[in-house]
């Protein structure tokens, strides 16, 4: 019982977020709106599928609004010194991973507390953002980059809508289907029982925050592509949104819990609510007041969720 | 000869989860007696003092002090009543000193309305205590930065000053030396003399010889013997303590043992045990027996890498792990059973299949693609195969039973193709009737050409499974006892009792 609420509960908040604010605000449901939806979400939305991963192999990586700079920064320094656009990409996901990698060697090979590491690792990219760019934004990205974030395949589907869905797809797949995707769940559910089991557990740990890391430096990309520049304070703030779209989706801070599907509609949970907010005229301000609360809130019920399992197990 | 009772505990009953811990324990302690509380592992002893402690509440049953009924819910309520208890695994704070983890709780106030702790009260104050007992400590050191024995003595002290009825031990010389021995029982002595009730857990009898006045003996949550010390000899006393006959059906196995398996030579771990070398065959399971703290647990995970090995080598079919890791000995074919199987076993929130196939999920990969259908198929096979229930692959293994824990785990390494199997404790917290399944699927890993080597506590068990039990002594083999000849009681005066039986 409580296993289907736990299951169902973020489709319906989201179902009923939409039946509420369309019901005031009948404008949300024009397709314009909702394709701005769509790519306003994108950014969030992509690394929350590295998140869901490295969190349920039990980890956590609060420097990813960093890497989206400094991926964005690195990125838009070879599309301005000529690269071709999808080698500017390519540059900005392989920024992403080195770091990503690094935070993952930290946590598995020092053992340190994930939480500790990137912490500091958010500081340290952030720093060299701000350090190669002298704090200044890069301008001067070709024209053509911009379709990355605003552009429309067959002129309807939002090209970020659709990376998306590749991505979303790509490590639903890798988590159901595969030997990494089956070991992320045992490494997080128990994380002596992997080791025992024969698992090399650290070699795991460093290819989800790897992963995770090219996902922000992807994010990176679209988002300079929609600010048309490459500023180092970008994605300020970003951990906190896309941690919370997978604690909303049922992913556990504890580890060993959370789908693809339930973060993507934490995500959506969260662009709607900004959406619904602008809509309606609530500022910015009180919308991060919101998801605080609803972060508390949402890993609350997780918490619950665990201890009633602890206690019939005992 | 009347005792006046400081302490009474009548028909003390426990159960976990079902599973009946204590059944109706009276446990009686009078002012300045020293009373031992003797059992097997899992006999209980632990949860009788916490329940005492006030750390766990009785099902059923009463405590006195003084005469009185008495209500603990809380570890604060044992206190209040004067009963203060040492207990195994040490309870210090690391970061604080000597003397403030003497004093924690009741520190010595000054500037009585602001109440502000006076560092150098409680400094002198520890000081004058440790240096009455003869313990050779700094008040003022940090407890993380003292070795295993000061800590321990640290800890009684604190407790001493707490009990002002009842003080408990439980193995509080696990980590001492015989001086350091020596000198707690000069204490117990003066405690005694105060008229303190204390009440004194060992595995070490000898030790007990020198201090105990009463003796009580527990077996499966109940007490098999109360009486004062000396009226049984030890013999007696190690046989109520092993007491249960045969009960369980073990079946015999036929085929003999065939090539070694495993070889393990002078394998070392400081600290822990030394210079360990022995040998399992295919189709033989090997016993090691000892009691808690022997180092059978750090043996067995140090020989499947999970712990380094200071020095020594381990070979699986003749071919030698070099640098011992887990991942490298299930290539070998070893497969562990840890003793705590919620700790290092089971991934609580997966599934019952997902538990089994963990250690070789390799073997389900088609091309890139984990085959799920065949997944479930194995799954199935193995349910069958060793009765596990409920039958269904995708059953969240928490939910499970203990005993049915435990088949998925021995399916686990099944399916991993293990040659050899370490077993540490595997029916520990497992009912009756899933342990004779368990028997049967040990035996048939072994028929199958597999050697097992097994560590337990249960000697009926140890012996009922065994071709060759190993005793290991404070890290070290002491003897290897043939299992068709030997006795509960050779194996426990070997394991317990020091050289001048063994």
């Amino acid at each position: 019982m409580s296993e289907l609420i736990k299951r169902f509960l973020p489709f319906v908040s989201l179902v009923a977020l939409c039946v509420v604010i369309a019901a005031i605000e009948p404008r949300f449901l024009s397709a314009g709106n909702l394709a701005s939806v769509a790519r306003q979400t994108a950014v969030i939305t992509i690394i929350s599928m590295g998140m869901t991963m490295v969190m349920v192999s039990g980890g956590i990586d609060l420097s990813v609004g960093s890497i989206l700079a400094l991926s964005g920064v690195v990125g838009a320094i070879a599309l301005v010194s000529g690269v071709p656009i999808v080698i500017g990409v390519v540059t900005a996901i392989a920024t992403g991973a080195a770091c990503g990698l690094l935070n993952g060697a930290a946590v598995a090979m020092l053992r340190i507390p994930p939480f500790i590491v990137t912490l500091g690792a958010m500081g340290i990219y952030r720093g060299i953002a701000l350090l190669i760019t002298d704090g200044k934004a890069v301008v001067g990205v070709p024209s053509g980059f911009g379709y990355l974030a605003e552009g429309n395949l067959l002129g309807v589907v939002p090209v970020p809508l659709l990376i998306v869905l590749i991505v979303a797809l790509a490590t639903h797949v890798l988590l159901v289907n595969t030997l990494p995707g089956r070991y992320c769940y045992a490494i997080g559910s128990n994380i002596e029982a992997a080791r025992h089991a024969g698992i090399r557990v650290s070699r795991y740990q460093v290819l989800f925050y790897a992963l995770l890391g090219a996902l922000a430096g992807l994010a990176g990309s679209i988002e300079s592509a929609r600010l048309v520049t490459a500023p180092p304070t970008a994605g300020e703030g970003y951990e906190l949104r896309v941690i919370a779209a997978v604690v909303i989706g049922g992913g556990s801070l504890a580890g060993g819990q959370g789908t693809v599907i339930g973060t993507v509609i934490g995500a959506l949970i969260m662009g709607v609510l900004a959406n619904g907010a602008n809509l309606l005229g609530i500022s910015s301000f009180a919308q991060q007041v919101v998801i605080g609360a609803v972060i508390v809130l949402a890993v609350t019920f997780d918490e619950f969720q665990r201890r009633r399992i602890e206690a019939t197990s005992a | 000869m009347t005792r006046t009772l400081t302490l009474e505990m009548r028909g003390i009953s426990k159960s976990f989860a079902g599973n009946p811990v204590l059944a109706g324990v009276n446990l009686a302690a009078a002012a300045g007696e020293v009373h031992a509380l003797v059992g097997e592992n899992g006999a209980g002893k632990s949860t009788l003092m916490k329940i005492l402690a006030g750390v766990y509440q009785p099902d059923a049953g009463e405590i006195l002090i003084d005469g009185s009924p008495a209500q603990f819910s809380r570890p604060a309520d044992a206190l209040e009543h004067g009963i203060a208890m040492i207990y195994q695994e040490l309870s210090l704070a690391g970061r604080l000193t000597v003397a403030d983890n003497i004093f924690l709780g009741r520190e010595p106030l000054a500037l009585a309305p602001l109440k502000v702790i006076s560092q150098r009260a409680i400094n002198e104050r520890a000081a004058r205590v440790l240096t009455g007992y003869g313990f050779d400590i700094d008040p003022r050191a940090r407890v993380e930065r003292l070795g295993a024995a000061d800590r321990q003595l640290v800890e009684i002290t604190r407790a001493t000053l707490e009990a002002t009825r009842v003080l408990v031990m439980d193995e509080p010389t696990s980590s001492l030396t015989t001086r350091e021995v020596d000198e707690l029982f000069r204490l117990i002595r003066d405690l005694k003399a105060k008229g303190i009730a204390i009440i004194y857990i060992s595995h070490r009898l000898e030790e007990l010889e020198s201090i105990a006045d009463r003796l009580t003996i527990l077996r499966d949550g109940r007490v098999v013997y109360e009486g004062a010390w000396g009226e049984i000899s030890t013999d007696v006393m190690i046989r109520h303590m092993a007491g249960r006959e045969l009960k369980e059906i073990f079946p015999r196995r036929t085929a003999e043992p065939g090539e070694t398996r495993l070889r393990v030579d002078g394998l070392s771990r400081a600290g822990k045990f030394s210079s360990v070398t022995l040998q399992a065959r295919a189709g033989e399971v090997v016993g090691i027996a000892g009691l808690a703290g022997a180092g059978r647990t750090e043996l067995v995970e140090t020989i499947f890498g999970i712990r380094q090995a200071d020095s020594g080598e381990v070979r699986v079919n003749g071919v030698r792990i070099d640098a011992l890791r887990p991942d490298r000995a299930v290539a070998q074919g070893l497969g562990l059973l840890t003793e705590d199987r919620k700790q290092a076993g089971l991934c609580l929130n997966l599934s019952l299949a997902q538990n089994l196939t963990l250690s070789n999920v390799r073997a389900l990969v088609k091309t890139w693609k984990l085959d799920r259908k065949r997944e479930t198929a194995i799954a199935r096979g193995f349910i069958e195969r060793l009765h596990i229930r409920p039958p269904n692959p995708t059953k969240i293994i928490a939910r499970m039973s203990g005993g049915n824990q435990q088949k998925v785990l021995l399916g686990r390494w099944l399916f991993a193709n293990s040659k050899v199997f370490l077993l540490d404790e595997p029916t520990r917290g497992v009912d009756v009737a899933a342990r004779s399944e368990i028997y049967r699927a040990i035996n048939e890993l072994a028929e199958a050409g597999a050697a097992v080597v097994m560590v337990s506590s249960d000697l009926p068990e140890l012996l009922g499974m065994s071709d060759r039990i190993l005793v290991m002594r404070r890290g070290r083999i002491v003897s290897e006892l043939d299992a068709k000849t030997t006795t509960q009681e050779e194996v426990l005066t070997h394991a317990a009792v020091a050289e001048a039986r063994g």
